[in-house]
């Protein structure tokens, strides 16, 4: 064990790792900074570049747009009230408030010793977490493999619930959309529509890089220029005495990054309800309450603690049941699997080196994300004036090369661009993409168990409720599609009765 | 996007209809478009999971197949008062057309046409942006895909043209 561990950090210290890790929390801090783009663009567009790269530094690059993403996304926040990240929205309540008191440094120091705390935490619980799942699901055979990915997509239709019926259309589509191709247990060719090139199916990379990529910037081609004279920063550094200042809502931050995580480690529920049952955890039990939403270091910490525990809480089910947390960690199921590695319990046994670099990575990954925006940070908030139509042209043309580079094949541009008409429709509707993608990543997973599993129970369904792990999850399925509908229709009826 | 676009417009519903009936076309057309005829019991074959899908995606654009047929009231078409993406289009289509000019005009004249229209439709102004910036773009697409990762581009079809 601390053969492999003493491994993975010699794998994590390499000049190829660090360059690709400082490189992607630099990219991730730019495209976090920069309100309406988001890690998920810049992870897309990175994607490409990954495949020449081996496995371990193809994800620390895309680790750290992530995980960089969320430290960039508390400056806008905080400076502008603009969250650069969805999640930085709560970050807003006393961040600006407090900048519009002249206390920007305050809230800065706080918002990135939250995100650096969080992130840390999160590494540690994913580090000790990660091994315990992996040695249960070890058990797990072709039906409880089913049952969880089943769970897992449930709770992502249900994280939209007010959006059911759109969510599981999505869903679907997405699911059909990784069906398109030769199935690979038969060979048989599937909805290719006599098209040659559709044999190879629609390959995650297009289509994420599409929806994603492509679908946002076409929204920001309409988008006008941010205006920014409010942002002001007295220094161009992070003031390191207000750091210490916030240190002492220690309590805070170790309560946040745990929230997070847990809420990351669930498929679905995304950053900004980590962001925001953190912030609300924070509140409950601050001596001061009333001064949450006025302008407190402590509700910017806990919030920034909360939206960053996120990544690495996401990987705890992405590594060990091979089920993506969210639309980000998806991304990088795909990095993991067209390299050839399949995220199950068993990753941890056959990869255990890929594993501690992956984890020493993202010790890493925050702590040069904190360094860089402690440093530089008036440069870097300055990166809120490049307008983003500038940007969005430019991701444009760096997406479909980029897309084309992959397997040299022009279709997988075209599919891009047709996803990226699809995206833009959804993202305009507001629509939850995020099904979408997290359809098209875990339909194969999803129909291989299926087939194993009636294939064991000789064609009877029924084998998924014969077996005790598989049927509590489903019974555990069947609850939070039910329970949360019965009691909005309840709400619903009563609020109709009370307006009669 | 200025206000939030009320999630009971009529154009979410036709959205959601038109994916019901995609659904609905293709489990019909599924026979045809699956090859079935391996040796495999249908509980191991292609079409199970196709099937059960595109019966999900029917189901739930169900409710929105109503909505069309009979709209509650003071149900409307607005969507976010955002207009017609007219310029999305244009960009769109100019995206398309560099696409297809990478195999007939190259990669970098493709490149540099598009980020010089795209930036003056995006509503840039000036001999730096519309000038310097794809240039510098256009070197750095050409030098990391080309030149540094090695990517196979299709020698431009004008080249076959002038040279025959």
């Amino acid at each position: 064990m601390w053969a492999n561990m003493i491994d993975g950090i010699q794998a994590a210290l390499t000049l190829a790792n660090l360059g690709a890790l400082v490189f992607g929390a630099f990219v991730g801090i730019v495209v976090g900074i920069l309100p309406g783009i988001g890690p998920m663009v810049g992870m897309v567009v990175l994607l490409p570049f990954t495949f020449s790269l081996h496995p371990d530094v193809a994800l620390s690059l895309l680790l750290g747009v992530y995980c960089g993403g969320y430290f960039g996304g508390a400056v806008p926040a905080i400076l502008m009230r603009t969250p650069g990240v969805p999640s930085s929205l709560i970050t807003t309540f006393d961040g600006f408030p407090l900048t519009q008191r002249g206390q920007a440094q305050t809230a800065l120091s706080a918002a990135l010793l939250g995100s650096f705390g969080g992130g840390i935490i999160s590494v540690v619980i994913l580090v000790f977490l990660a091994p315990i799942l992996a040695h249960v699901a070890a058990s797990f055979g072709p039906p409880e493999y089913f049952a969880a990915g089943l769970f897992g997509v449930t709770l992502v239709v249900m994280a939209n619930r007010k959006q059911f019926a759109k969510g599981t259309l999505l869903l679907g589509l997405g699911l059909w959309f990784s069906t398109v191709g030769i199935d690979g247990a038969t060979l048989s060719p599937r909805f290719t529509f006599g098209i040659l090139s559709m044999q190879n199916g629609l390959d995650i990379v297009p289509v994420c890089l599409g929806l994603f990529g492509i679908g946002q910037t076409l929204i920001l081609v309409e988008k006008k220029i941010l205006q920014t004279e409010s942002m002001s920063l007295t220094r161009s550094t992070l003031d390191f005495s207000k750091l210490a200042q916030a240190l002492k809502y220690w309590y805070t931050l170790l309560k946040s990054g745990i929230i997070g995580t847990f809420v990351g480690l669930l498929p679905g529920t995304g950053s900004i309800l980590a962001s925001f049952m953190s912030y609300e955890a924070a509140k409950k039990s601050s001596k001061h309450p009333e001064e949450f939403g006025k302008g407190t270091p402590e509700g910017c910490l806990a919030s920034e603690a909360g939206n960053n525990a996120v990544p690495a809480g996401a990987m705890i089910p992405l590594l060990t049941l091979g089920i993506p947390g969210d639309a980000l960690s998806a991304v990088l199921l795909g990095v993991f699997t067209i390299n050839g590695i399949y995220p199950g319990p068993l990753l941890l046994v056959k990869e255990p080196v890929l594993i501690n670099t992956l984890y020493f990575s993202m010790f890493l990954i925050n702590i040069v994300a904190f360094l860089m925006l402690a440093l530089w940070l008036r440069p870097f908030a300055m990166i809120v004036k490049v307008p983003s139509s500038l940007l969005a042209v430019n991701i444009m043309v760096i997406s479909v090369i980029g897309i084309y580079a992959v397997n040299t094949r022009l279709f997988d541009a075209w599919v891009a661009l047709a996803m990226g008409v699809l995206g833009y429709i959804l993202l305009r509707l507001r629509w939850p993409v995020v099904n979408l993608v997290m359809g098209v990543v875990l339909g194969e997973i999803l129909e291989n168990r299926l087939r194993e599993s009636l294939s064991q129970g000789d064609g009877n369904p029924l084998i998924f409720l014969q077996r005790p792990v598989s049927l509590g999850l489903i019974i555990l399925t069947a609850l939070i599609v039910v329970v949360p509908l019965i009691r909005d229709r309840r709400r619903a009826a009563l609020k109709t009765a009370k307006q009669g | 996007m200025t206000d939030q676009p009320p999630l009971e417009s009529r154009a979410h519903d036709l959205l959601a209809v038109v994916i019901g009936a995609f659904a609905a076309l293709t489990l019909i057309t599924s026979p045809w478009n699956v090859d079935t005829e391996g040796p495999d019991p249908f509980y191991k074959g292609p079409l199970i999971f196709p099937i059960i899908i595109l019966a999900m995606m029917i189901l739930a654009s169900l409710p929105a197949c109503l909505r069309m047929i009979k709209p509650p009231q003071g149900a409307s078409w607005h969507l976010d008062g955002e207009g017609f993406p007219l310029k999305t289009m244009i960009v769109l289509t100019l995206l398309c057309l560099s696409l297809v000019g990478v195999q007939v005009i190259g990669l970098e004249i493709s490149a540099l046409a598009f980020l010089a229209v795209g930036l003056r439709l995006a509503g840039h102004r000036g001999p730096l942006r519309l000038i310097l910036i794809p240039v510098i773009i256009t070197g750095l697409v050409v030098l990391v895909f080309k030149h540094f990762l090695g990517v196979f581009f299709p020698t431009p079809l004008i080249f076959d043209w002038f040279l025959e």
